[in-house]
């Protein structure tokens, strides 16, 4: 049985900006996977194919194991279609089964599609797929939570990393654990990885939920790790105050400290300064002492403008920012309470917390939004940043980024107009 | 099509204002750089600002490579045309 994930609608995507700008939403993290791999996982299929915006296709075929946008992967097996936002926790259908078709709000969020059935459906898209499946198979509620926004991920995210340490199995000491160190709460809630190198003057945490280092991590002195948590292949704690509820992906640089945030993978924030209850994606820099809020004096409720125009009530007190790819940031940026920060921006520190929403490719210069040295400087600068950890920038990146910058364009030109008239006056 | 003394002069102003000098400090052949001192980011400022005094839209990679006063003149001339 082939699992075929899907991504969408756009609505529900752009919930998840600015990450999702530039990956699907199952491609997300939660805890010590993505969205798909739990999916994946849950149902037992390995054998898996997605569909996603075409304007992205072709970089995440180039760093996936999926099948993407190939109408071939929806004939000649039996299928479980799933959307890739569906919670797996809380996801009660089987990989075998009936042919039939779960909905939610009116909309497919599964379809599980038995190969003698197929005959029967359209199969010349995903979509004329899953329309003529909704109309011919029996329909059922869909049974299953959703994830709607990014603070969903982030507010769950320690009672995820709990319960995935305990689906992994694993504990013990694989890799190199340097004395003196200590680690309080029970061993059992501790795993690390063959090749991760814990140095001297480490306190490694798990009274409160279990902390595992993968393959690769390296530990610095007089770094804290508190569980939950999860370090992933390769990346590098350097001092770093690491308090619960922390996810980072593969080869970041993670300094100062951290609580509650998730980071995608291949960025760093090597210095001190305050990264709290935040989404940080793929290739950011943040520079020395660059902080964010993730409470507001008052003790209210965060809202968070994703389209930099309407505030969403995130029902929380807790939540920071959410920063999008290759975005940088300068020394002693300061970060509202429930801030966006678009993809490819390039910020500079004011002195202030900053505005809640900053466009993606926006230079953000002296308080003012501008165009800077243009996108081509940008992706000069995604070139290096990528080449520095082993990885190729593409003319397909550059075609996804070409499209997001056009995307993007309406409150990024705004934002700059508005900002120009102050400047003159 | 403006007059190409006029846009100097106003070319001035903005980069007077831009990066607090003296107008009088500044000739035609005045560098943003060298002779005045611009920074990186207020080239960036600069554009912002010849592009709100002129109610034009530059290609900011093309518009950073503009060396002088006179050099921009005659590059936002090619926008009012």
């Amino acid at each position: 049985m082939r699992l075929i994930l899907i991504d969408g609608p756009e609505s529900k995507r752009a919930n998840f900006y600015p990450l999702t700008l530039s990956r699907p939403v199952f491609a997300l993290r939660v805890g010590m996977s993505s969205l798909a791999e739990k999916l994946s996982a849950k149902l037992g299929l390995t054998d898996v194919a997605c569909f996603i915006p075409e304007y992205m296709a072709a970089p995440f075929a180039l760093r996936s194991t999926y099948t993407v946008n190939k109408v071939e992967s929806l004939k000649g097996d039996d299928l479980f279609i799933a959307n890739g936002r569906i919670k797996a926790s809380t996801f009660t259908a089987t990989a075998s089964g009936p042919s039939e078709v779960g909905t939610c709000d009116n909309e497919v969020c599964w379809a599980r599609i038995n190969k003698a059935d197929l005959a029967k459906l359209k199969t010349d898209s995903i979509e004329a797929l899953l329309a003529s499946a909704k109309a011919i198979l029996p329909n059922k509620p869909c049974g299953a939570e959703m994830w709607n926004y990014t603070w969903d991920l982030i507010l769950s995210n320690p009672q995820v990393l709990a319960d995935d340490f305990k689906a992994a199995g694993r504990s013990g000491i694989e890799g190199s654990v340097e004395q003196p160190n200590a680690i309080r709460g029970d061993k059992k809630n501790v795993f690390i990885a063959k090749g991760a190198v814990v140095h001297p003057m480490v306190v490694i945490d798990a009274e409160h939920g279990p902390v595992y280092l993968d393959e690769g991590v390296e530990v610095h002195p007089f770094t804290r790790i508190e569980g939950p948590c999860y370090v992933g292949k390769k990346s590098i704690l350097l001092g770093t105050k690491c308090r619960e509820g922390m996810s980072i992906g593969p080869m970041c640089r993670v300094g100062g400290e951290v609580e509650e945030s998730i980071i995608q993978g291949y960025s760093n924030k090597y210095h001190d300064g305050f990264l709290g209850h935040a989404y940080v994606g793929e290739w950011v820099n943040l520079g020395a002492l660059t902080t964010n809020s993730d409470l507001k004096n008052d003790y209210g409720s965060v809202s968070v403008m994703l389209d930099g125009r309407t505030p969403i009530d995130t029902g929380s007190t807790k939540v920071g920012s959410l920063i999008g790819d290759h975005t940088k940031t300068s020394i002693a940026t300061l970060f509202n309470t429930g801030s966006v920060i678009g993809a490819m921006a390039l910020i500079m520190a004011t002195g202030k917390p900053l505005p809640k929403f900053i466009p993606s490719f926006a230079w953000y210069i002296d308080g003012n939004v501008t165009k800077g040295f243009g996108k081509g400087k940008l992706y000069g600068t995604a070139k290096i940043a990528m080449s520095r950890r082993k990885c190729q920038w593409t003319p397909d990146d550059e075609k996804m980024w070409d499209a997001i910058f056009a995307m993007t364009a309406g409150p990024r030109d705004e934002a700059v107009k508005r900002a120009r008239k102050a400047m003159l006056k | 099509m403006a007059n190409n003394q006029e846009v100097i002069d106003r070319v001035v102003k903005v980069t007077a204002r831009v990066l607090n000098v003296d107008p009088g400090m500044i000739k035609a052949e005045s560098n943003f750089v060298f002779d005045l001192g611009a920074e990186s980011t207020q080239s960036i400022q600069l554009v912002a600002a010849f592009e709100e005094e002129f109610n034009i839209e530059m290609d900011a990679e093309d518009a950073l490579s503009v060396q002088s006063v006179a050099d921009a003149a005659a590059f936002i001339q090619k926008y009012l045309k």
